[in-house]
């Protein structure tokens, strides 16, 4: 176990900081918002805590702490912005955002390292760390989808129009979810660049948002849950398919092409289906068995019908 | 001067060919094909793999770019967006998984690509046509910019003609507009959509096999760039407008060769990205783009 565990070190830290990425997805997808913004924020954490850590050598909660609150701003000030934009304008809009951060650091100089990036940003932060934070935040989404508040932002997500005659506030709902975005982000970001020690511009490309994308629509894109399944199929499926060898990335293709069209719901609404049915077949055996009271059917409803002074058949079309 | 504005050209008549079916298609169907940048890479590609065995002349080249490209197109058309559109129960939640089915389908042809060539940039130099270069004194210019600037420009001509004048024009835009009502006024929707994407994906193969000529050799990775860029193009434009694809293309060309000119050239890839934020806020739908109408 030990020996596994050290030996698998690198991949379980990584399935958790994929975790929280995939959720900086996730949680702006739940409430209907398309917005790869989180991945911009990935960017803004990663930088963030490896300056911070290299040239003050501050403590990592606040080198991180530091990155989530830049990139929380940066999120609201970016939902301010793309207020007017949804569906496939707001998505296209954010990743643009994100990408352009990506040259923004290229082009950073002696702060962000040029193309080469930054290096030497050791610290403190242990794999503990990371499980607690993940755990954490877990558990205050996993509150979040429940009771009143999450109901709230299931209506926002299925019909905002309905939702504003509710009197749910969606432009809020919407801005706070551009913020949780940033700050999860930022997060993943920063813990990722403490634990490599490294951050350079080719971590933030247009294959971190497809990495993200595809972790929720695999896991599915209802539910924290659905980000975590993703986040462990993604992880380790390299691993799983090196029987493979040189067409993992084929078989990856399709998983999640297959994914997308045949599963929507991703791997967590099939689960979730398959309950639900069985649930209800559940409770459908014994009502069988049991003898249920029948009302009495009455032997001509016609004329009842007549009886009681309705139209008669010869009225009816 | 001359020269930089005829490369401007050149380069801007290739965005050009490569956003105009995505355009297209975006603007009619509602399909925004992600896998468009890896079915181009592709069609290169297999040309590429032909022109290894047999040494065939320019048109053969294009021919056989534009029959994958559009074979390609047809497929991922058929086999991944008709059953979601089929599927999808609203209209947004089929975009969703238009837009991811094809980040997903895009990886397959350009896994297979990048297996083949080990990721070396792969050319057509066993290709029986000679890139040739005309001095005109003012600039140089070499076959293959004259025929991608024939091509683009004559096919945009066309295809926006098509689009205004012809029947199938008018019904496809009949699809834009509200795709039920067209529908119900007997326009077949599947044959139109299948037609669409044919011409997209043939487009997206011309492109490629002009672009490799071009360079000289291009790499699997170029699809991802392009996508990106046309994207700029599109939106600069205005979905769905022919006219505003053209001026898309050639003003983000522009643009690009201006800051390569005048600038070291390391914020050359951030103007695609400024150019679509920008316009998203400002007008999000294009220079020429139509008004859209919100009943809701």
């Amino acid at each position: 176990m030990n020996s596994w565990y050290f030996s698998h070190l690198v991949l379980i830290q990584s399935t958790f900081i994929s975790f929280l990425l995939a959720l900086s997805i996730q949680v702006p997808l739940r409430a209907g918002v398309f917005s790869f913004a989180g991945v911009g924020s990935y960017a803004i954490g990663a930088y963030a805590a490896a300056i911070l850590t290299i040239r003050a050598q501050v403590a990592p909660v606040l080198a991180i702490g530091a990155g989530i609150l830049v990139a929380a701003v940066a999120g609201w000030l970016l939902a301010l912005l793309v207020a007017r934009l949804s569906g496939l304008y707001l998505g296209m809009a954010t990743i643009s955002f994100a990408l352009f951060l990506g040259v923004l650091a290229t082009n950073g100089g002696e702060l962000t390292g040029g193309a080469t990036g930054l290096y030497g940003a050791i610290s403190t932060l242990t794999t503990t760390h990371v499980v607690v934070v993940s755990v954490l935040v877990a558990l205050l989404l996993a509150a979040s989808e429940r009771g009143a508040y999450g109901r709230r932002v299931d209506a926002v997500r299925e019909d905002p129009h309905l939702a504003v005659s509710l009197g749910i506030d969606v432009t809020r709902v919407r801005r706070r979810v551009f913020v949780v975005s940033g700050a999860l982000g930022a997060c993943a970001g920063g813990m990722n660049s403490l634990l490599r020690t490294t951050v350079s511009p080719e971590t933030v490309g247009f294959h971190l948002v497809v990495t993200a994308l595809t972790m929720i629509i695999v896991g599915g894109a209802l539910s924290w849950a659905g980000a975590a399944i993703g986040a462990v199929v993604f992880t380790w499926l390299p691993s799983v398919l090196q029987f493979v060898g040189e067409w993992q990335l084929v078989v990856y293709g399709v998983v999640v092409a297959a994914a997308a069209v045949w599963v929507p719901g991703g791997l967590l609404g099939l689960v979730q289906d398959r309950w639900h049915r069985w649930q209800v077949r559940r409770r459908r055996i014994p009502a069988e068995g049991a003898t249920a009271p029948v009302a009495d059917v009455p032997a001509d409803a016609e004329q009842q019908l007549a009886a009681l002074g309705g139209p008669a058949a010869e009225a009816r079309p | 001067m001359a020269q930089d504005v005829l490369n401007a050209l050149t380069l801007g008549s290739l965005y050009l060919l490569f956003a105009l079916g995505m355009s297209l298609a975006w603007g009619t169907i509602g399909i925004l094909n992600f896998a468009h940048g890896s079915i181009f890479v592709f069609a290169a590609f297999s040309a590429h793999l032909l022109v290894q065995e047999v040494s065939l002349p320019l048109p053969a080249v294009l021919a056989v770019g534009v029959l994958v490209g559009a074979v390609l197109s047809l497929l991922v058309q058929v086999l991944a967006f008709e059953p979601i559109q089929r599927r999808a129960t609203d209209h947004r939640k089929a975009e969703m998984q238009i837009l991811v089915g094809g980040i997903g389908i895009a990886i397959i042809p350009l896994a297979v690509a990048q297996y083949a060539t080990r990721s070396v940039p792969f050319g057509y130099s066993a290709s029986s046509f000679r890139v040739s270069t005309w001095d005109w004194g003012f600039a140089r210019v070499s076959n293959v910019q004259l025929v991608t600037l024939v091509a683009a420009f004559g096919l945009a001509g066309v295809i926006g003609w098509w689009l205004r004048a012809a029947r199938p024009g008018l019904a496809l835009r009949a699809i834009g507009v509200d795709a039920e009502v067209a529908s119900m006024m007997g326009v077949d929707r599947r044959r139109l959509a299948l037609l669409t994407m044919a011409v997209a994906g043939g487009l997206a193969g011309l492109a490629g096999v002009l672009l490799t000529y071009y360079l000289g050799s291009i790499a699997p990775e170029t699809g991802d760039a392009f996508l990106l860029k046309a994207f700029a193009a599109i939106i600069l434009g205005g979905v769905g407008s022919i006219a505003g694809v053209v001026l898309g293309a050639m003003v983000l060309a522009g643009i690009e060769t201006l800051v390569l000119v005048t600038t070291s050239g390391t914020w050359a890839p951030a103007i695609a990205f400024g150019v679509i934020f920008v316009m998203l806020l400002v007008r999000p739908n294009g220079l020429l783009g139509r008004q859209e109408v919100r009943r809701t």
